[in-house]
């Protein structure tokens, strides 16, 4: 099983990020806009428009504060906010503006309401990703994290904001590991992540 | 029944006086909006727990025990205050985000049977209010999170007749939001029988369109280990479509169920609101609420001495009833475009249900729940950034009033809530963030007969 853990590090949370490399600035003009690391359809895709091929891409190519904010089509963040049926498309919404928060997609996220309550938003959304390239016969390479970008990795490259006022997704009170939990969070979301997809199936359906 | 169930003073609710019954309930969820808001924002849901540990380990120190111990003990109540003060914060939303599922579900009832639901100008304009039509009457204060407000919060979801002594009242007959629902009940199972009675095919809030959740970012909070903890079941109720007798009275069931707990759903244990048990209803949560203030304030002053004001970590100390001519100059003009971004919010409520399905979805989506999340909440969370001296003398944290705002009808409303930012960002630069999100939203007319145009409300 993968781990959440930065390849440095060993924290999920609070990681130095392996790449991309110093130099490396953020591209003008993407190519194309979608929502997350590891969620790019081509090659020189991603954020800094280095990746060799389709879902190994640093980062998301358009970021936008949360649920209603996004311009385009495949660029909801999803979890925190919105109902059961647009919590189950993280990264793949119809139209701009309907999607259901924030992105880039932190590995930390998680569902709020549905199928995916409670279980990592980024998960659903690289599987919802292979499906859609599958289905275009297409290969697909691993993701520099293999469960999302970490919230740390992502502040590292700049501000970065979730939603909402209950606060960071990634903390500790004094009595818990932030990576741990995120593991845990991580883990779980894997072992049930066929289930959830066929249970979100149900509530698209329903919509 | 008691007399003056309505607010002509009619005793029961008829044929007669039923649209105006339906009218007086959804009257009745939009007062309880403000109170709880206001509520909702005194409570600084993630205070800065280092300081608060800082000061802890001190006071330990202080007493006499080890730097280890005392470090450990003092990680250990700034953790009860962590995960007390996001409790609350989501508590009280869950309420809230329920609060406004009642005022769709009540104006679904009733535009189903007369149209013409009314929402806008519908806030109380004088505080303390007062429901309408309850009785007895008692006053609801906007004001901070404290064991009185959350005793007002339980009066207004009280399943059962107040007792005497809450009120100091005689013997007056006692009306529950229950009751006053229940004469609706009774008033269709006796009168709105034929489905030809039901407008099913006017525009209403229906589910299936992503308008309502249950549960969102807002509506937890995390425990001790930082775990997630959801205060809203998925199964708690949601958008009905009215358009028969058994719809109608679905709908009113959920109001009633969520507000003072389940009477037949749950035998068990009634006061939960869904069929899993999961979630409590709206008086069980303030009162659990209310009886964990106490708790917290008492545990620590037997820690900490009797002058550990516990509640200053995470209550900001607002004024009861604050109205923005109290404000100086700065935050009057930020106060003045939150209580217009809050007008704007019924105008668009109301026009969803005078429009055709795409221009409903837009208005909803892009305007409603968009003005909630990231104008309105934006704009309640700077006003507490301000402080100032009160009429009274006395120094408060700036809190929003949620006062009447009237638009003028020389223009849309939307063109004066950017006249009403563009002034209020010159005053204070720290709402330009939110520029962006004002100019997206939806052109909504004050009117709102937007059932046949094609013209664009989007920008």
């Amino acid at each position: 099983m993968s781990n959440v853990r930065d390849k440095n590090a060993g924290n999920g949370c609070g990681s130095q990020p392996v790449t991309p490399q110093s130099d490396q600035k953020d591209i003008k003009t993407p190519l194309e806009l979608h929502a997350c690391m590891g969620l790019n359809a081509c090659k020189g895709h991603d954020r800094f428009g280095t990746n060799n091929c389709a879902g190994t891409g640093y980062c998301a190519t358009q970021q936008h504060v949360c649920h209603t904010l996004n311009n385009c089509a495949g660029q909801g963040g999803c979890g925190l906010f919105g109902d059961a049926a647009e919590q189950c498309k993280p990264g793949a919404n119809d139209c701009a503006w309907q999607g259901s928060c924030a992105t880039p997609i932190q590995a930390e996220r998680f569902g709020t309401l549905g199928a995916n309550k409670d279980k990592s938003v980024w998960l659903l959304a690289r599987e919802l990703f292979e499906q859609r390239m599958n289905k275009s016969r297409r290969n697909v390479g691993d993701s520099p994290y293999p469960a999302g970008p970490p919230q740390a990795w992502l502040m590292s490259l700049g501000s970065y904001d979730s939603c909402g006022s209950s606060g960071d997704k990634s903390c500790s009170f004094g009595f818990n590991s932030p990576a741990e939990n995120t593991q845990e969070l991580v883990e779980r979301s894997k072992r049930d992540l066929a289930d959830t997809v066929k249970a979100c199936d149900c509530d698209k359906n329903d919509d | 029944m008691a007399k003056g169930i309505l607010k002509n003073g009619a005793t029961r609710v008829t044929p007669e006086n039923m649209e105006e019954a339906l009218q007086q309930a959804i009257e009745i969820e939009i007062a309880t909006l403000p109170t709880y808001l206001s509520t909702y924002y005194s409570i600084n849901r993630t205070p800065k727990q280092k300081p608060i540990t800082a000061e802890f380990t001190k006071l330990f120190l202080d007493k006499g025990d080890s730097e280890q111990d005392a470090v450990t003990k003092a990680v250990e109540y700034s953790t009860k205050i962590m995960v007390f003060a996001n409790k609350a914060g989501a508590n009280i939303m869950s309420v809230v985000v329920e609060e406004m599922l009642h005022m769709s579900l009540a104006s679904n009832v009733k535009q189903a049977l007369f149209g013409n639901p009314e929402l806008i100008g519908k806030s109380p304009a004088i505080w303390p209010a007062y429901l309408a039509g309850h009785d007895p009457q008692f006053p609801i204060n906007r004001a901070k999170l404290s064991h009185d407000q959350l005793e007002t919060f339980k009066l207004i979801e009280s399943p059962k007749p107040f007792d005497k002594k809450v009120l100091g009242a005689t013997a007056l007959p006692y009306l529950t939001i229950g009751d006053f629902y229940k004469g609706i009940e009774d008033c269709i199972n006796e009168f709105y029988c034929d489905k030809e009675c039901y407008h099913g095919d006017r525009p209403q809030l229906i589910p299936d369109r992503g308008y309502y959740a249950q549960n969102n970012i807002d509506t937890l909070y995390y425990d001790k280990k930082h775990k997630p903890v959801f205060e809203n079941a998925a199964d708690a109720g949601g958008l009905v479509h009215v358009f028969d007798k058994d719809s109608a009275l679905k709908a009113l069931e959920i109001i009633v169920e969520q507000g003072e707990g389940a009477t037949e759903l749950c035998t068990k244990n009634s006061e939960y609101d869904d069929k899993s048990d999961h979630e409590l209803a709206h008086y069980d949560k303030f009162f659990l609420l209310q009886k964990e203030l106490g708790e917290i304030n008492r545990e620590f002053k037997d820690v900490f001495g009797d002058k550990m004001d516990v509640e200053k970590h995470f209550i900001y100390n607002f004024a009861d009833n604050a109205v923005t001519t109290d404000y100086p100059a700065t935050i009057q003009a930020v106060s003045t475009l939150t209580n217009a971004m809050y007008a704007y919010l019924f105008i668009m409520s109301q026009a969803c249900y005078r429009a055709d399905s795409h221009t409903q979805y837009e208005i909803f989506m892009f305007g409603i729940h968009k003005s909630m999340l990231w104008i309105l909440s934006s704009l309640c969370g700077e006003m507490t950034g301000f402080n100032y001296i009160a009429p009274d003398g006395h120094s408060y944290t700036a809190t929003a009033t949620y006062e009447e705002y009237k638009f003028s009808s020389a223009s849309s409303p939307k063109s004066q809530i950017i006249e009403l930012f563009n002034k209020a960002v010159a005053a204070y630069d720290g709402i330009a963030y939110i520029k962006q999100r004002i100019l997206d939203l939806p052109d909504v007319t004050q009117e709102s007969f937007l059932g046949e145009t094609k013209t664009s409300l989007m920008a």
